[in-house]
């Protein structure tokens, strides 16, 4: 996992102890970054984008790689409110979150039980409500490697893919992986990757709010994206052209502008 | 010795081209049921019954079922129906369940009910064992197969205090609650029918057997690997007070009989035609073992106590017919040659129940039957005294 740029931290919440990566400074409320399946990928180059404007914080989710699961933790609700416990222990006000298909579910999550807590709101190709046009795809069925190769509107062109997806794997990285998989399937496995409660509860948000997605998304379909952007009032729908389920990676210039828009940073 | 027979009851209508042109080239799970001819299924679950039926007459000691979803590889997706069926067609053979899929179950109070009206009907002839299933059981019912273990103990501790505790009671566990226990109908045999766990030597449900005193049925492993994992069994069941014998272990693995060697081996081949017996296309690795189905305490287990792998690469039905025939993995040829052979792996795994499984894949049901003729005249009487011979006690000779 890369870090540069950022500091290594930990965080007790619930009597478990939470890995996260922390970088940057600056006047704009912290952003919090949640991942997705597959784990915490680091300090990733939009990040130290927009750590030049506002603190970033990525932590690993209770469960996931490094981060410890509480017993009673089994489902994505349960993340969400670990999450705004979390946050209250760091002493986090205002937070602007930003999540990814199964983070971006859990902040969709975060985002409808405590609407108060968000600064802004952005969903990035977004797990939690059921597209009407399409299925999401699934990644457990279709096995690690397929969901990758799928996942990428066009791998070769992706910066920095070998250092984040490729080449050879410590046991101790192969161990995570599937520690991340398991986690994955404890949270997603029934109903698969969404919550028939989320689209009606995520009228009740009113934060600025981005939903973004990559338009050759073969994992969610763009659909999904449309809900969530009709459900909230005022949120702005983008779609990243030639970019498929991961446009923070796939696309991180265009990722960043959008984002650092929506978050109003200079 | 305790002496039954199995077969995975096939559906062997298809070739190993329908399953490669398929999804993921999976055999199971996903392997289209388009393939299936109902008129010829109807056919095959009756054969399959006369079959067992006839074993009956022969003497077998058990007759042996299996369940598994989504596959033409076994025909059993509602085994206890056809337990059902046998505990009133048949009069003195022991019906083997190995096993039913626990954590599939979203009712085990309803799985006590069926078990004990099997037990009932077959006037006490039940053996119920009890299995965690294949990742395939998982995703063809959908169950979390993160849960996997603990409901197969939740389940099983559940069915178990189901039939021994007087109702009504309340339940309330992790995976299962229920305000009222109270099932009417009863197990006959007490405290409970004998239960019985097979597998491939999961150091994990070894030990848990153990404990329980519920003998363990290798499938098809490696004699080797049997030598090593009958050491975990025996290191559980010491801790908890007994030595275990052979009444405690039992092999499971094909075993086909003709009237000379040259036509066994022939026939023998059809154990492994196309996919049609157990498969010889691999699965995809997530269809067998889902994320979460071994658990992260299981893989640190199974790497600390390192159990020799197969000597045979692929298994059974990947390694080649020679190979597994020569190293008596499949056993096929004349009575005479059979029984020769049997004596050899008797002699190394000692256990106490033998299941012979006697056919599958392409296997006619006329060649099964020529088989089990020859099995009842020359096999199983030398089997018998070859079992007291080495001195093997099955379960009902000696509690376990």
């Amino acid at each position: 996992m890369g870090t540069i740029g950022a500091t290594e931290e930990r965080v007790q919440v619930g009597g478990a102890s939470v890995h996260l990566l922390k970088g940057g400074s600056g006047t704009g409320a912290p952003v919090v970054f949640l991942h997705s399946i597959e784990g915490n990928l680091g300090w990733l180059p939009w990040m130290e984008t927009i750590s030049e404007s506002a603190t970033v914080y990525a932590p690993t989710h209770p469960g996931f790689g490094e981060s410890e699961r509480p017993d009673w933790l089994e489902s994505v609700s349960d993340m969400a409110r670990f999450y705004l416990w979390m946050f209250q222990e760091m002493g986090l006000d205002k937070v602007s979150l930003v999540g990814h298909f199964l983070g971006g579910w859990i902040a969709a999550e975060i985002a409808t039980m405590n609407p108060g807590i968000l600064e802004s709101l952005t969903l990035v190709d977004s797990a939690g409500v059921r597209p009407r046009d399409g299925e999401i795809a699934d990644v457990f069925l279709l096995g690690e490697e397929e969901t990758l190769r799928r996942s990428f509107h066009d791998a070769a062109s992706v910066p920095g893919y070998d250092a984040l997806f490729g080449g050879d794997q410590t046991p101790e990285q192969r161990e995570a992986r599937v520690i991340n998989r398991e986690m994955t399937t404890r949270l997603c496995w029934k109903p698969y990757m969404y919550d028939r409660s989320l689209l009606p509860l995520l009228h009740r948000v009113n934060a600025p709010t981005l939903v973004v997605w990559g338009a050759e998304d073969s994992i969610t379909p763009p659909d999904a994206g449309r809900r969530i952007h009709q459900a909230i009032a005022g949120s702005r729908f983008e779609i990243i052209p030639q970019c498929g389920h991961l446009p923070y990676i796939e696309k991180p210039e265009e990722f960043s502008r959008l984002l650092r828009q929506r978050l109003s940073l200079a | 010795m305790f002496l039954m027979r199995f077969t995975e009851r096939a559906y062997f209508h298809y070739t190993e081209e329908d399953v490669r042109n398929s999804y993921r080239s999976a055999v199971r799970l996903t392997f289209p049921n388009s393939h299936f001819d109902p008129d010829m299924a109807s056919d095959m679950y009756n054969y399959y019954l006369d079959e067992y039926e006839y074993c009956e007459q022969m003497g077998f000691d058990g007759l042996m079922l299996n369940e598994h979803h989504n596959t033409p590889t076994c025909m059993g997706a509602a085994m206890n129906l056809e337990a059902a069926i046998l505990a009133r067609a048949t009069k003195n053979a022991k019906i083997v369940l190995l096993g039913n899929p626990l954590p599939i179950s979203d009712n085990p109070v309803r799985m006590a009910e069926e078990l004990a009206e099997i037990d009932l009907i077959s006037r006490g002839r039940l053996v119920s064992g009890f299995v965690r299933g294949t990742g395939v059981e998982s995703w063809a019912t959908n169950t979390n197969p993160v849960h996997n273990r603990e409901r197969f103990q939740e389940a099983h501790d559940l069915i178990i205090k189901t039939w021994t505790t007087p109702g009504p009671f309340r339940w309330e566990g992790r995976h299962y609650e229920y305000r009222v226990v109270n099932p009417f109908v009863r197990p006959l045999q007490q405290p409970h029918p004998p239960v019985w766990v097979p597998g491939s030597a999961s150091p994990e449900t070894m030990t848990w057997a153990a404990r329980r005193h519920y003998p363990y049925v290798f499938l098809e492993a490696d004699p080797e690997v049997v030598g090593d994992a009958k050491a975990i069994y025996a290191e559980a069941a010491n801790e908890v007070g007994y030595e275990p014998g052979p009444q405690n272990f039992g092999y499971l693995f094909r075993v086909h009989v003709q009237d000379t060697d040259e036509k066994a081996y022939e026939v023998g081949k059809g154990f492994l035609a196309g996919n049609a017996g157990v498969g010889r296309v691999p699965m995809p690795s997530e269809y067998m073992n889902p994320p979460g189905y071994t658990s992260r305490q299981g893989r640190q287990r199974s790497s600390q106590i390192n159990l020799r792998p197969d000597r045979l690469v692929g298994g059974v039905d990947a390694a080649g017919y020679d190979r597994v025939v020569g190293l008596n993995r499949i056993v096929v040829g004349s009575p005479d040659t059979v029984v020769r052979k049997l004596r050899e792996v008797l002699s190394v795994i000692r256990p106490g129940i033998l299941a012979v499984w006697t056919n599958d894949g392409s296997i006619s049901h006329e060649d099964t039957m020529r088989c089990l003729e020859l099995m009842d005249a020359e096999v199983l009487p030398a089997l018998r005294e070859l079992g007291d011979e080495l001195e093997l006690p099955g379960p009902f000779e000696v509690a376990p």
